[in-house]
């Protein structure tokens, strides 16, 4: 009887931990669709909508690396030479009127109409840490958005996710995975206010035989008549050297070639 | 030479095959309209000062990038009441960035490069000063430089010859120099330390550092000591006299000067941001420089009828120039507020401040970014006390609007 109330005394200590490995581990599995290698370069259309109407255009080159680094170039014509710099919590603007690093808050990088943590930030495992909330039907894509396939009937894993470590673009993230796969279906995002900011949806394509999210949808609850669409054109596995995220670095064009 | 380099650039720009090379062109259309002060007794009209009511610069802006190859170069056509159009090319910058090796790499050519920490003011920008006050600007004109840099993770440092190979400069931006700057990223916080030596100025050396608290708040901070400092007064206010036949308006050398810059800036999840900023300049007057001037001035516009009007007017004139310092008191204080709509609007209203004489310029502006087009324009007002620098200059007004259109 001892023994018995002493493995279940273990049993109840080790059960965080274990949920915990878990959702890492889950985590793990759902970043593994978004990038297809620890260190990769991203090309990435976004289309922002307004009333349905495509309003603006835009395009960036983003380095990630493990870490949490990450190096945004804006590559459309009138943010061209613009770069952003994600070092874990700390961030830098360049623009290139001034040619100089600007070191900006988690709030300021959040401005402008596609937040730059929402190009930069590919990954939940790094990030965020939380519990599984539930078992639930695999939430469906709003009637009518052009860029989402209809999802099939799913059973989704509910995971309650916050914020692991400062500077992270959202506190809180209640993200959607298919069950039987891990691919992310969809993911509600929260600001520190505890306010919805966003709902983020992830549509798949198989690419060189793997399935990986190619296009991600961002419906905004702040303005609800915007809607951002961010196509991931490519993704490629190549490691930048740490020397191209040296803050001080960013007024150099070292990365040509890259 | 300017307009040559220009030409040169643009044509090799143009040469190049486009898909070899990030290429980029954008037209600026700038109009201003600036109303005068005729209450200042800086005020002099023309045709001693031409201060032209209305101007609009047209720009042509073509950048590109190939490798370390980098050229900006600007076709301008500038356009102002009661005078003759010009027309300018100007190379902004021309420049190579090439690798020496690992986390090492030069700079050769014409470059903006610029090392300063703050809104307003930047003290540790030594080598490209730029004037950080102004409205409707136009893009800026690098330094002809030699520069050395090495990089890791978190450290860099920058030593560069600026202007090689000249002689003495007349004025700080034609100053040749040797410039070190270092940056460390040292637990969250950006450090920066830089030194000059130049003729002009002798040894300049300072630290900098902003610190991100939070997901909101950012402090930085700035200090730059100068071994000599320069400042244009009128010879006059010193050595006496009255009236001067040729222009009294020098440069005078001074020792042991300090720049200093402290700020803090709060950005919500709302999109507003206030930015609040203080710093000192010891190249700008002081108060009592300034009361002398104004004394100089008084006594002169009071010889009216007593000496010839064109010689009193042409010494106002020549007084005026003190307008043209970026910073006309030492201690100035900024406070800004501003929001971002998320959806390119973005309207902020700034107050600048001398609480040493009560001086004051409003600021209201906004800008609007479309997909490739965007919008900015605004007001700036000077006032505050009647005896204060700014409510006595010669400007009162300035209205401006600056459209841009990013071609490719």
């Amino acid at each position: 009887m001892s023994k018995q109330l002493h493995a279940f005394a273990i049993a109840l200590v080790a059960l965080p931990a274990f949920a915990a490995d878990e959702v890492v581990a889950l985590l793990k599995q759902a970043d593994a669709f978004r990038l297809p290698a620890a260190a990769v370069r991203v090309e990435t259309h976004v289309e922002l909508f307004r009333n349905d109407v495509l309003d603006k255009e835009r395009l960036y080159t983003v380095y990630v690396k493990p870490g949490r680094r990450s190096l945004v170039l804006m590559k459309s014509p009138s943010e061209i030479g613009q770069k952003v710099l994600m070092l874990a919590d700390q961030f830098w603007l360049l623009m290139p009127e001034s040619q100089r690093p600007l070191r900006i808050t988690a709030s300021q990088k959040l401005l402008g109409e596609a937040s730059t943590g929402d190009i930069a930030n590919m990954t939940w495992s790094e990030d965020y840490d939380g519990s599984i909330a539930g078992e639930t039907d695999c939430p469906q894509v709003p009637a009518g958005l052009p860029d989402m396939p209809v999802a099939k009937a799913h059973r989704c894993l509910h995971l309650d996710l916050a914020a692991a470590r400062n500077g992270v673009t959202y506190s809180r993230v209640e993200l959607y995975l298919d069950k039987a796969s891990k691919l992310p279906i969809k993911a509600d995002l929260y600001v520190g206010s505890g306010k919805r900011a966003k709902e983020a949806w992830y549509a798949p394509r198989v690419v060189d035989g793997h399935q990986r999210i190619m296009t991600m949808l961002l419906l905004d609850d702040i303005q609800p008549n915007r809607r951002t669409v961010v196509r991931y054109r490519s993704l490629v596995a190549k490691e930048a050297p740490d020397e191209f995220f040296n803050p001080a670095a960013l007024v150099r064009n070292s990365l040509a070639g890259w | 030479m300017t307009v040559r380099l220009a030409l040169i650039a643009t044509g090799l720009v143009l040469a190049l095959p486009a898909q070899a090379m990030d290429l980029n062109a954008s037209i600026i259309v700038a109009p201003q309209v600036a109303t005068g002060n005729r209450a200042s007794p800086y005020f002099v009209g023309p045709p001693i000062v031409s201060l032209p009511d209305r101007t609009s610069r047209q720009d042509l802006e073509l950048r590109a990038r190939e490798g370390g190859f980098n050229a900006q170069g600007t076709l301008r056509w500038q356009v102002a009441q009661d005078a003759k159009p010009e027309y300018h090319g100007i190379a902004n910058q021309f420049y190579y960035d090439g690798e020496l090796g690992e986390g090492m790499g030069f700079t050769a050519g014409k470059k903006v490069m610029s090392w300063g920490v703050g809104f307003g003011f930047r003290p540790l920008d030594l080598i490209q000063r730029e004037n950080r006050r102004g409205v409707n600007l136009p893009a800026l004109v690098g330094q002809p430089l030699l520069a050395v840099e090495k990089f890791n993770a978190d450290e860099a440092w920058t030593l560069a010859w600026v202007r090689p190979g000249e002689g003495g400069g007349s004025d700080d931006n034609r100053d040749p120099a040797l410039a070190f700057h270092w940056y460390r990223l040292a637990g969250g916080d950006d450090l920066h330390a830089v030194a000059r030596l130049s003729q002009r100025h002798g040894i300049e050396a300072g630290f900098g550092a902003t610190r991100v608290v939070g997901d909101e708040w950012s402090f930085h901070g700035a200090a730059l000591y100068e071994r000599h400092y320069r400042k244009t007064i009128n010879s006059m206010t010193e050595t006496g006299g009255l009236l001067a036949t040729t222009d009294p308006m020098a440069e005078a050398t001074r020792q042991d000067g300090l720049k200093l810059v402290a700020g803090a800036q709060w950005t919500g999840e709302s999109g507003w941001s206030v930015l609040a900023e203080a710093w000192y300049d010891a190249d700008a007057y002081s108060r009592a420089e300034w009361q002398r001037l104004d004394a100089l001035t008084a006594s002169q516009r009071a010889l009216a009828g007593l000496a010839p009007a064109a010689a009193i007017a042409g010494n106002v004139g020549w007084s005026s120039q003190a307008y043209l310092n970026t910073n006309l008191l030492r201690e100035n204080l900024l406070l800004r507020v501003g929001h971002d709509d998320r959806d390119g609007f973005k309207p902020y209203a700034e107050l600048l401040a001398t609480p040493r004489d009560g001086g004051l310029v409003l600021t209201v502006g906004t800008a609007y970014e479309g997909n490739r087009q965007r919008l900015s324009g605004g007001l700036r007002q000077s006032g505050g006390a009647n005896d204060s620098a700014y409510a006595r200059a010669p400007i009162k007004r300035v209205i401006w609007l600056e459209w841009r259109l990013a071609l490719f």
